[in-house]
């Protein structure tokens, strides 16, 4: 408690200085009389008595100094002291300021910036309790239904055996799965009445299905109401029930604090609304769009709108939809070799379970491979995000770029401030001269810095914000809410602060130490250019050090900018073996419109005619997906002849399109014929094949005319190949191996599903099962001007066909290819934007090197010139200056450079991490950026008028 | 600050110098006695003394200041005997305290010292 009455007792005699020096005269004052009256008393007069006392007292001021000095606030308020002479050397040189300010703000935002999204996508736990427990099995970022694969490859698992696992977790706390993917649901919100009115306009809200104990295995709790639980999972088709998220409940539902009860209908189903999360929990999954409610996976097929997925082991093939992930007990999540138990146990079930799945025709080479599955255990600390992997390297390349940038700012700074205090010498030797400690001196300094540095690092949030802005723009591509926030929570303004003060140290406290080293001698009477030439070999030598810093780390940063805007070029300009301009693709949703599958031909027959009538539309068609795209519908095929070798893979990427589908996307038909108008269902069934799959299985170039079968039951075909169409990147640009792509007729696929004779006899369905694979999800418009200009069209005809047909994503080709892209555009753009900055900078700062030295030398160039040097002389000699720095820059900065890249590797596509051109290009820009640093001031040199350079000290 | 209430310190007497952090004991010790104002302490302090040490203002006033601060002394404005205003400086019980242990210390440190000397 003591420090608290000092600390109040300061500050008061600080705030009322006035009042506390009052009383000390006045006991200085009493004392003096004391003193003299003591002195009569032995027999002076009263003249020389208080004369004595006087003199005995001395100076009142270096008395009342004294005093001031032993308490602690005299240190506070030095600080405050050297804070306003701070600001006043500051608001002096207001240019120096600006550009100090400008620079910092700019190279600590970046660092902020760049450091709010890292935080975000990769340093940030899931809102839950010990995320740390937490692991996913296998790589869950994979989402779709798939069929033919073993179970939990590509993290996919069936339910029957997520539901297994849930029930006996072994030796983990607990097990728990969701759907791979959220999809949209329609819904309809409940009126202020609290019913689900069914003629309320629909939203599309996407929607996660999730087992019963998802929440409590996740350890997250509900913001109001309860989440789902296990009796709410029961059975399927029961539990109709829905936990929705902060940001639906603020946006859509007005905070409404009664929404618990209250019934809201997806997909036409009342659904009872029994809990409302925190704001912060998006699911385990980090999308970019976030779920915004969560179901029981036991109303699947409502939610999906999907035949039911929820299928015991016999039939279960073909619904691998779901992720799984488990809680590890406390010993597995901090001990290896109770991790290493916990994994066999994982890998034991898995195996077992393909073992059933097989049955009793197990080769021993399949027992031997299912004897080698594994699915490994990811940590799911920070969730499971595909924005993380899709971005993390990026965001660890680029935290390196600002932090080089800031560097390079720090260098100029206390380039600046080295010249600075080269011009104070007589300031600072006039107060050591008068009694001021070093320390002090340095104090002052290091203030002024500092001050520089954190209102440096305030303007810096402000840059930040605005660019984590247009970075989460970027990111979010277009989408509308995204779980992304420019605003800087606790950690980024910490770290900032942090940047700050780290920064003001770095460019501070060299230039503060040096200026306080001048003697306090000599200096006081040399003229002021003299003081400066005599400053010392380390004063000039600092400078020089500093800008071939800067050179280096300009050089390293411009290899960087050139590898990636090359690396761009490189993924833009290659060949994708489809036309990417002029085509408008759209994604629309018939089941959300209440169409079946077997009632869609007419719709699609409908959308193909009425859109090619649109003016400026040259061909319209339909697919399933885009000629480029993450998604993936694809399956094994079978070539009726050929025998695959041991563990070859039959696997092609399918898609199923309209007549029109290669004329309007561009790829071209190497061979045969292309899918046509001509093939309906009553037909002969079709397919084209593209050249991976040609030349693969068909070498001599036969292909046309022969067939193959797909081993999806419901298009099982077998399918007549009428053409070979051009290989395309279909998928991950970057891929060099072409993926193999199998077209077939959406007009030649059965709208029922084939009736299989051992599933009759179990559930004997009235009607037979639609054919899920008989729609399209996509609407393909070549275009003969600017696609967007064809949007509004296009949104009109579709709703004069049908109102209610929900047009859920429209982009061109050009979107569609960039989303690959991305982060190599992200990367190549800031690169060469921090890379450009940073040559800037360290322009501004050799040209402030150079120029002082010139300043500095006007009295020796003077000489030189009245002895008859020529100006080309003069100007080699300041030019020669500089080009040692660069010499000694790019000689120290090409090996570093060459180390550093090799790093990004990774990154780089068609070209190689030591590309000549870039190099070249760099080491160019480099050296025209020193020369023209440096010219300059050369010229300035020869100038310089030798009766005034000699005259002038 | 610290340094420049040491170089303050080290030139207390002309004629003998205070042993360091000693100041403040004698202080405490004239406080023991009465409250005084400042030119008391010094006075008491030469007087006892016989002249050897003789504290000016410009050591002693930072040095009640500091105590006060450390909460060993504490102060008002009183009458003095010719009826003027003065700063009279109060032992606190805390300084009573202060005074018995570092007397004690004081004394064990003498005796070591003039042990050493008589070795």
């Amino acid at each position: 408690m003591i420090w608290i009455t000092k600390l109040t007792i300061g500050l008061k005699s600080l705030f009322q200085k006035q009042r506390v020096e009052r009383e000390l005269d006045e006991e200085l004052e009493s004392y003096v009389e004391a003193s003299a009256a003591h002195k009569q008393i032995d027999g002076m007069t009263a003249e020389a008595a208080h004369r004595a006392a006087m003199v005995e007292m001395g100076s009142r001021n270096a008395v009342k100094h004294q005093v001031w000095s032993s308490r602690w606030e005299s240190t506070l308020e030095g600080l405050l002291q050297d804070t306003r002479v701070s600001m006043r050397m500051l608001a002096k040189s207001p240019a120096f300021a600006a550009i100090a300010l400008l620079s910092l703000a700019l190279g600590i935002g970046g660092n902020t910036a760049i450091f709010t999204l890292i935080n975000q996508v990769m340093l940030r736990n899931l809102p839950v309790q010990h995320p740390e427990q937490l692991v996913t099995f296998g790589d869950a970022e994979n989402s779709g239904i798939a069929g033919g694969i073993d179970i939990g490859a590509y993290g996919l698992f069936p339910w029957y055996f997520a539901r297994q696992l849930q029930a006996d977790p072994g030796p983990f706390q607990g097990i728990a799965s969701y759907g791979s993917f959220a999809n949209e649901a329609s819904v309809r919100l409940p009126s202020p009445d609290g019913v689900a009115a069914s003629n309320a306009p629909a939203i599309l809200v996407r929607t996660s299905l999730v087992s019963g104990n998802y929440f409590s295995v996740l350890g997250a709790q509900p913001f109001m109401g309860r989440a789902i639980s296990p009796f709410d999972d029961a059975t399927p088709g029961s539990g109709a029930v829905v936990v929705i998220s902060h940001h639906l409940w603020q946006q859509s539902l007005s905070s409404d604090p009664a929404i618990l009860g209250k019934t809201i209908r997806i997909n036409g189903t009342p659904f009872d609304v029994i809990g409302v999360m925190p704001e912060a929990f998006h699911g385990i999954k980090r999308e970019l769009e976030p779920p915004d409610m969560w179901a029981p996976m036991a109303m699947q097929t409502i939610v999906m709108k999907h035949p039911s997925l929820l299928l015991p082991a016999g039939g279960a093939n073909g619904t691998y939809f779901l992720n799984v992930f488990g809680r590890l007990s406390v010993q597995a999540s901090t001990n290896k070799s109770s991790l290493a138990q916990t994994q066999t146990w994982l890998d034991n079930q898995i195996r077992t379970g393909l073992r059933a799945l097989e049955g009793a025709k197990l080769s021993p080479a399949r027992e031997r491979e299912i004897n080698r599955v594994t699915e490994p255990l990811i940590p799911a600390t920070h969730g499971v995000s595909s924005v993380r992997s899709q971005y993390g390297d990026s965001l660890q390349i680029l935290m390196g770029v600002v932090v080089l940038v800031l560097l390079i700012a720090c260098a100029n700074l206390a380039n600046f401030l080295l010249a600075r205090s080269a011009t104070r010498h007589r300031d600072i030797a006039t107060r050591l001269a008068l009694g001021s400690s070093r320390a002090r001196i340095i104090r002052q300094g290091l203030i002024e810095t500092f001050l520089l540095s954190l209102v440096g690092g305030l303007l810096g949030l402000a840059v930040a914000f605005a660019a984590t802005r247009s970075l989460i723009a970027f990111v979010s591509q277009g989408n509308a809410y995204i779980a992304m926030s420019p605003n800087p929570d606790a950690s980024v303004l910490l770290f900032t602060l942090g940047v700050s003060l780290l920064t003001g140290l770095l460019f501070g406290l060299a230039p503060a130490i040096i200026s306080s080293r001048i003697g306090a001698s000599g200096n006081l009477s040399a003229g002021s250019r003299t003081a400066q030439s005599s400053g010392g070999k380390s004063a000039r030598l600092w400078p020089k050090a500093l800008v071939t810093a800067q050179v280096m780390l300009s050089l390293l940063l411009l290899v960087g900018a050139g590898l990636f805007l090359r690396t761009l070029r490189n993924l833009v300009t290659q060949d994708y073996g489809f036309e990417r301009s002029h085509l408008l693709l759209t994604e629309f949703n018939a089941s959300l419109a209440g169409y079946k599958p077997s009632q869609t031909p007419g719709l699609q027959q409908q959308l193909l005619e009425r859109l090619s009538a649109l003016p400026g539309v040259r061909s319209v068609a339909l697919a399933a997906t885009p000629p480029i795209s993450g998604g993936n519908w694809s399956s094994d095929i079978t070539i009726p002849g050929y025998t695959p070798a041991p563990k070859e893979s039959m696997n092609s990427k399918l898609n199923r399109v309209s007549g029109q589908y290669f004329e309007t996307v561009g790829i071209k038909i190497v061979a045969g014929r292309a899918i046509n108008d001509s093939d309906t269902a009553n037909r002969q069934k079709v397919a084209v094949i593209n050249q991976a799959i040609a030349k693969r299985f068909f070498p001599k170039g036969d292909a046309v005319g022969r067939s193959l079968s797909i081993d999806i039951d419901d298009v099982k075909g077998p399918w007549q190949i009428v053409g070979i169409a051009r290989d395309t990147k279909a998928g991950d640009p970057r891929s060099s191996a072409p993926l193999r792509m199998t077209y077939i007729p959406l007009a030649q696929i059965d709208a029922f599903n084939p009736v299989d004779p051992s599933a009759q006899a179990t559930t004997s369905p009235a009607a037979p099962e639609e054919n899920q694979d008989r729609v399209a999800n996509l609407i393909l418009l070549r275009t003969t001007g600017d696609p967007a200009n064809t949007i509004a069209d296009l949104r009109a005809m579709v709703t004069s066909i049908d109102p209610n047909l929900p047009l859920t994503k429209i982009t061109t080709i050009r979107d569609q290819v960039d989303d690959f892209i991305s982060h190599d555009q992200l990367l190549s753009t800031l690169t060469t934007l921090f890379a450009v900055l940073a040559l800037l900078l360290a322009a501004i700062g050799l040209y402030g090197v150079m120029s002082y030295n010139v300043v500095r030398r006007t009295n020796e160039i003077g000489i030189r010139i009245a002895l008859g040097a020529q100006t080309p002389a003069v100007q080699w000699m300041i030019l020669s200056e500089s080009l040692v720095l660069l010499a000694i820059g790019v000689g120290l900065g090409l090996p570093l450079t060459l180390l550093t890249t090799t790093y990004i590797k990774g990154q780089l596509f068609g070209l190689s991490a030591l590309d000549p051109v870039t190099f070249g290009v760099a080491l160019l820009v480099v050296s025209a950026m020193t020369l023209l640093a440096a010219w300059l001031p050369a010229r300035r040199a020869t100038k310089v008028d030798p009766m005034v350079a000699l005259r002038c000290d | 600050m610290p340094t420049t209430a040491d170089e303050a310190g080290q030139h207390i007497s002309k004629s003998t110098d205070l042993i360091q952090g000693t100041l403040e004991m004698l202080i405490l010790k004239t406080l023991a006695l009465e409250p005084m104002h400042g030119y008391g302490v010094a006075l008491r302090i030469e007087q006892i003394s016989n002249g050897v040490f003789r504290v000016n203002p410009g050591s002693l006033l930072p040095a009640l200041s500091r105590m006060e601060r450390a909460g060993r002394v504490k102060s008002e404005w009183r009458a003095t005997e010719n009826n003027r205003r003065a700063k009279y400086y109060l032992l606190t019980a805390n300084g009573r305290k202060a005074l018995t242990t570092e007397t004690e210390r004081w004394q064990r440190q003498i005796l070591a010292i003039s042990r050493i000397l008589e070795a």
